[in-house]
C-alpha cells in the first residue's frame, strides 16, 4: 500500500467505530449489487524505488532532443530555459493549490496571473488578456467562437497555409454550432496570403471573423496581415502570434486585431512531448464580456489595500451553466507562471536579442540547405525568424526525415496531413533553427540532406 | 487563533524597478519596416535574485495542499506525490517534442499506451484517449463524437437535445451548448436523479443524458440501472462525468453502470497537480459504439513498437495541439503504478470512509440535506446562520483563519447556502480531527468575528463586487487608471 495513504495502526478502526460501523464495505450498499465489479486487473502496486526503476527503463528507450542535431520547430520549441523558471514553478504553494475560489488565501497565484495577463497585453497591444487557455491550438479555437459572439455570420476565414492540426482542431471548435471553416489561398511564388481572395469572401457577405498566423503555417512573415483589418472592416480579426516574435514585430493591437491568440510553451515550459502547453488570449475592452476563461481583476480589500480575485464570473460556466462564454473551467495557471518569470528574467531586450539571434541562425540554415541538390530552401520567398519551409523535389519527407533521424538529426516537421483520406500535398517540411543551434549542427544537416536526397535520387 | 499567513508587501513585478520608456528593438533583417515593432515591449528589466524573490514571496502567499487541507468538493485535492514531480523532469520525459519521429519515443508512445490499459480497466469502457486537455474538454469532445455518431445514424436532425441533472457541473451544459445542442435539466429527488422526471423527459429528441456518479451531492445514483435502461431506450447516449470517480475505485465503473463514454480528469483521481487552476489532463473513454469517433491519433501497439495511428476515418479529429498533456500522463501513470489493484481499490474506500466520518462530524453543527451514506464527499447548508445574521461565506473566510482550506460554496445550487466538502484518502484521521475542530471553532464564533473573517491572511475580505463593477484586468488598466484618463470604452452591442 503506498505511503500517500495514511496506514497508522488502528486509525481505519477508529474512523469505523466512531460511524459505528465494522467494515468499509457498509458504506457501499447504496451501489446496486449488479453494478459492482470484481477485480479491476491492473497487477499489482509497487514500493517508490521500483516505480521509479520501472518508469526510468521505460524512459530510456526515449531519445531526449538533446541527442540529436534538432531542427523542429514550429508553435512548438525547446529553447532553454533558466533554471530559476523550473524553480519558481516547483514551488509547490504554487503548483499544489486550485483555482483561487477563495481569493484571500490566493493571492500568490492571483497576482502571477494579472502580472502574466498584463504581460500578454504589452506584447500584443490589446486591451485585456485572460488568464490562459489550454493551447495555442485551443486558444484559436475559443477566439473564433469570441467572433460569433460578438459579430454576425457563419464563415470562417483561415489561411491555407495554417497547419493542420490547428485547422483540424478549429473545425471542431466550428462544428458545434454549425458554422463552417472557409481556407484563404496563398500565393504560390511568397506563400503570402491571397488578399484579393479575402477581399472576396467578405464581398460574398456572412462571414463573421478571420484568423492570420505570424509567422504563418509555413514560417513566414507575412505582411499582408497588416493590410487585413483594412479589408475586414468591422468583422473580427483573430491574429495568432509566435509571443517571442512580438518582441520585434509589431503588436497586432496596431494593425488592428481583435483577438490575439498564441502558443506560449517557448516561454519557459519544456515540451514534454506536447503537453501541458500554454494558450494565450487577449481581445479589446469592449468585448471583455464576450470573452472566454478566466479572468483575474485588481481590487481592494475590506481595509482598502490592493487586492486580486477572478472577476466578470458572471460570463463562465459556473455561473452562466448553457448560456456561459465557453465550457472552460480549467487554465493554465502554473504554465502562465512558467511564461511571466521566463520573459521577466530574460528581460524585454533580451527577448529581442533572442529573437534576432535565432532569425540569424535560421538565415545560415537556409543558405546552408539552399545548395543542396533536390530541396527548394526556403520553398516561398518571405521573410522569416526562425523557422522556413523546404520542398523536396524527390521522394517523400517520411523517408528524407527518417534518413536524416538516423544520423541524429531531427530535420523538421512535415507539413503534410498524415491522416489517410487527408489527399495528397508536396512534400514539404518546416525547418527550424533554435537558440542552441550551432553552424556545425547546420553543415551537418545540409551535408546529410545532399546525401539523402542523392540516395532517393538512385533508387528512384 | 495561530495561523498566520506570510504578508509580504511586495509590489507588482513593474513596481519593483523604474520601467522606462521603451525603446524600438534593433530591425531584424529581411523584416518588412511596415512589420518592425516601433516600440519595444514595455516590461521591467530586473535582476535573477530581483525575480527569485518576488515570485518566492507572492508563493508565501497562497494556500497549497502542501500547507494545508484543501477542502473543496469535486476537486479532490489529493497530496500531488513529489516522485511524480521528480520523473515528469527527467530529461528522456521533459526533453521530448511531439514532431520527434515515433522511433526516437517509443517510451513516451509506451507510458501513454500503459496508462490508457489501466484507463480502460478503471472505466470498463474499451478504448481511451488522452488526448483532452481538462475534464470540460473531454466532455465538449465527447459530444461532438456523439454528435458524429447521430450524424452518420441520420438521427442529427431531431437529436438536438442533452438532458442533465439540477446538480450538474455547470461544465456539462457549457459543453452540451458548445457543441451545438440544446440542454434541458431533470429535477433531482431527495438529491437524486427524479426517474419519473427522467422517464417524462426522454424523447426521440434525447442524444445524451449526463450524469456523475456518485453525484455533486456526493449520494450514489443507486438508480444508475434504471437509468441507463430508460436512456437507452430512447436512443440516447449515457454520459460519464469522471469528476468524482475517487469513490468508486473498484466499487464499480462507467461501463458497468451502462455508460457509453466517459471523460475523467486526472488533476483529481490520479493526483497530478492542478497548479492553481491548471494544467488538468482530462480521458476520453468510449464504448464500442462510440470509439472509432474517438479523436486521432490513437496509440496502438504493432508487434513490440508503438505507434500514432491517423487511420480511424470516423474520428472527429484532433482536439489539441499534439497527443496531450503527457507531462502530467507520466504522473498519473506513477500514480497508478505505485498503487496498483490493492492500492486503488482501498483509494476509493478510505476516501469514503474520511468522507463518512466528516460528515458524521461536521454534521454536529450544520445540517445535512438528503441521506447519511454519501461517498467521498457530503453537503451543509449555512442556512441556518442567517438567523445569527451570517451566510455560508462568512464561514468560509472564518475557515480561511484556522489555516485551511474552505469547502466548495453555494454549489449544487439545489441546497440553501450549501458547502460541499471532500478531503480525500492521503488525509490522515489527525487531519480530519484538525479540520473538524476548525470547523467547529468557526461555525461557532460570534457573528462579528465571522463577518470580520478572514484577518489572518495577506489580505481581508476582497471587495469582488468592485472588481466587476470597475475592471482592471492589466498593469495597462492600473496606469489608465493612475493617470485618471477614466473614459469607459464604448461597450459592444452582442448580436
Amino acid at each position: 500500500m503506498p505511503r500517500w495513504i495514511p496506514n497508522e495502526p488502528g486509525e481505519e478502526a477508529a474512523l469505523l467505530d466512531a460511524l459505528g460501523i465494522s467494515s468499509v464495505e457498509q458504506l457501499f450498499t447504496d451501489v446496486p449489487k449488479r453494478a459492482r465489479i470484481g477485480r479491476l486487473g491492473v497487477g499489482a502496486g509497487h514500493d517508490e524505488a521500483e516505480v521509479v526503476r520501472q518508469i526510468d527503463k521505460i524512459l530510456a528507450r526515449n531519445k531526449p532532443l538533446g541527442s540529436f542535431a534538432n531542427f523542429l520547430g514550429g508553435r512548438l520549441t525547446s529553447r532553454y530555459s533558466p533554471a530559476a523558471v523550473d524553480a519558481m514553478v516547483g514551488r509547490s504553494e504554487f503548483y499544489t493549490s486550485y483555482t483561487p475560489y477563495q481569493p484571500e488565501a490566493s493571492q500568490g497565484m492571483l497576482r502571477v496571473l494579472f502580472e502574466f495577463q498584463s504581460l500578454w497585453v504589452e506584447l500584443t497591444g490589446m486591451d485585456v488578456a485572460n488568464a490562459s487557455l489550454y493551447d495555442g491550438a485551443t486558444a484559436a479555437g475559443e477566439a473564433l467562437l469570441f467572433c460569433r459572439r460578438i459579430h454576425e455570420g457563419r464563415r470562417f476565414l483561415v489561411p491555407a497555409s495554417l497547419a493542420w492540426e490547428e485547422k483540424s482542431v478549429l473545425a471542431n471548435y466550428a462544428s458545434g454550432p454549425g458554422l463552417t471553416l472557409e481556407e484563404v489561398p496563398f500565393d504560390d511564388r511568397t506563400g503570402r496570403l491571397d488578399l484579393d481572395a479575402v477581399r472576396k469572401s467578405v464581398a460574398a457577405g456572412d462571414v463573421f471573423g478571420m484568423l492570420a498566423d505570424v509567422p504563418n503555417g509555413f514560417g513566414h512573415v507575412d505582411e499582408g496581415v497588416a493590410d487585413l483589418k483594412g479589408i475586414l472592416g468591422t468583422i473580427p480579426l483573430v491574429v495568432s502570434a509566435d509571443p517571442l516574435s512580438l518582441s520585434v514585430l509589431e503588436a497586432p493591437g496596431a494593425y488592428g486585431a481583435d483577438v490575439v491568440v498564441g502558443e506560449g510553451q517557448g516561454f519557459g515550459i519544456s515540451p514534454s512531448f506536447g503537453g501541458p502547453l500554454l494558450g494565450l488570449f487577449a481581445c479589446r475592452a469592449a468585448d471583455v464580456r464576450s470573452a472566454p476563461g478566466r479572468i483575474v481583476g485588481a481590487t481592494r480589500d475590506v481595509n482598502g489595500l490592493p487586492a486580486f480575485a477572478l472577476t466578470l464570473q458572471t460570463r463562465e460556466q459556473h455561473i452562466r451553466r448553457s448560456r456561459a462564454t465557453s465550457n472552460i473551467c480549467t487554465n493554465q495557471s502554473l504554465m502562465a507562471l512558467a511564461f511571466v518569470v521566463y520573459a521577466t528574467l530574460v528581460g524585454p531586450r533580451g527577448l529581442a536579442e533572442l529573437q534576432a539571434s535565432i532569425a540569424e541562425r535560421s538565415r545560415t540554415l537556409a543558405s546552408a540547405l539552399g545548395g543542396v541538390d533536390g530541396l527548394q530552401a526556403p520553398r516561398f520567398d518571405a521573410p522569416y525568424l526562425g523557422s522556413f519551409t523546404v520542398e523536396l523535389k524527390r521522394g517523400t519527407a517520411a523517408e528524407f526525415l527518417d534518413r536524416l533521424r538516423r544520423k541524429k538529426i531531427l530535420g523538421g516537421v512535415p507539413l503534410a496531413d498524415p491522416r489517410p483520406n487527408a489527399g495528397s500535398t508536396p512534400e514539404r517540411v518546416l525547418v527550424s533553427a533554435g537558440d542552441a543551434t550551432t553552424d556545425r549542427e547546420i553543415q551537418k544537416y545540409a551535408r546529410a540532406a545532399a546525401s539523402a536526397l542523392a540516395a532517393v535520387g538512385r533508387s528512384a | 487563533m495561530t495561523f498566520r499567513q506570510a504578508r509580504w508587501d511586495e509590489p507588482d513585478v513593474w513596481d519593483l524597478a523604474a520601467v522606462s520608456e521603451p525603446v524600438a528593438p534593433p530591425p531584424v533583417p529581411g523584416i518588412p519596416e511596415r512589420l518592425r515593432r516601433k516600440a519595444g515591449v514595455r516590461w521591467p528589466e530586473l535582476a535573477e535574485l530581483e525575480v527569485v524573490r518576488h515570485y518566492t514571496r507572492l508563493s508565501q502567499m497562497n494556500f497549497g495542499i502542501d500547507t494545508a487541507p484543501y477542502a473543496l468538493g469535486s476537486c479532490t485535492m489529493k497530496y500531488n506525490p513529489k516522485v511524480s514531480e521528480m520523473l515528469a523532469r527527467r530529461p528522456g520525459a521533459a526533453s521530448l517534442h511531439p514532431q520527434q519521429p515515433e522511433e526516437s519515443a517509443q517510451g513516451a508512445l509506451e507510458i501513454l499506451w500503459r496508462l490508457e490499459r489501466i484507463l480502460t480497466k478503471v472505466t470498463g469502457l474499451p478504448e481511451v484517449s488522452l488526448q483532452a486537455a481538462a475534464g470540460a474538454h473531454g466532455e465538449w469532445a465527447a459530444l461532438l463524437m456523439v454528435r458524429a455518431y447521430f450524424r452518420d445514424r441520420n438521427e442529427l436532425e431531431r437529436r438536438t437535445e442533452v438532458l442533465l441533472p439540477d446538480t450538474a457541473h455547470g461544465t456539462n451544459p457549457a459543453s452540451a451548448m458548445m457543441a451545438g445542442f440544446t440542454t434541458r435539466e431533470i429535477r433531482s429527488k431527495d438529491g437524486c436523479v427524479d426517474l419519473a422526471a427522467l422517464r417524462a423527459a426522454v424523447s426521440e429528441r434525447t442524444a445524451c443524458f449526463m450524469l456523475t456518479n456518485p453525484n455533486t451531492a456526493g449520494l450514489f445514483e443507486s438508480n444508475i440501472l434504471e437509468i441507463a435502461e430508460v436512456v437507452h431506450q430512447a436512443g440516447g447516449m449515457l454520459y460519464y462525468d469522471g469528476a468524482n470517480l475517487n469513490a468508486i475505485l473498484g466499487i464499480t465503473h462507467p461501463g458497468r453502470m451502462g455508460f457509453d463514454v466517459a471523460h475523467l480528469n486526472l488533476h483529481k483521481t490520479f493526483a497530478t497537480p492542478h497548479g492553481g487552476g491548471g494544467p488538468g489532463a482530462g480521458v476520453l473513454a468510449a464504448g464500442e459504439t462510440l470509439a472509432p469517433y474517438l479523436p486521432v491519433p490513437r496509440v496502438v501497439k504493432v508487434g513490440r513498437k508503438f505507434r500514432l495511428d491517423y487511420d480511424r476515418p470516423k474520428s472527429i479529429g484532433k482536439i489539441k495541439t499534439a497527443y496531450g498533456n503527457f507531462g502530467l500522463d507520466l504522473r498519473a501513470y506513477a500514480f497508478a503504478l505505485t498503487h496498483g489493484e490493492e492500492g486503488l481499490n482501498h483509494v476509493s474506500r478510505r476516501a469514503v470512509l474520511n468522507s463518512n466520518y466528516l460528515a458524521s462530524k461536521m454534521g454536529a453543527f450544520l445540517p445535512r440535506p438528503f441521506r447519511a451514506l454519501v461517498k467521498h464527499e457530503f453537503l451543509l447548508s449555512g442556512a441556518p446562520l442567517k438567523a445569527k445574521g451570517v451566510r455560508t461565506l462568512d464561514l468560509a473566510k472564518r475557515l480561511l483563519d484556522e489555516g485551511v482550506h474552505a469547502p466548495t460554496v453555494y454549489f449544487p445550487s439545489l441546497v440553501e447556502e450549501s458547502l460541499m466538502v471532500e478531503l480525500p484518502e492521503t488525509e490522515s484521521k489527525r487531519e480530519l480531527d484538525h479540520y473538524i475542530a476548525a470547523f467547529e471553532r468557526a461555525v461557532t464564533d460570534s457573528p462579528g468575528n465571522l463577518r470580520a473573517a478572514p484577518r489572518s491572511l495577506s489580505v481581508g475580505r476582497i471587495d469582488e463586487v468592485r472588481a466587476a463593477r470597475e475592471p482592471r484586468l492589466s498593469w495597462k488598466d492600473l496606469r489608465a487608471a493612475a493617470a485618471k484618463v477614466e473614459t469607459p470604452p464604448p461597450v459592444r452591442p452582442t448580436p
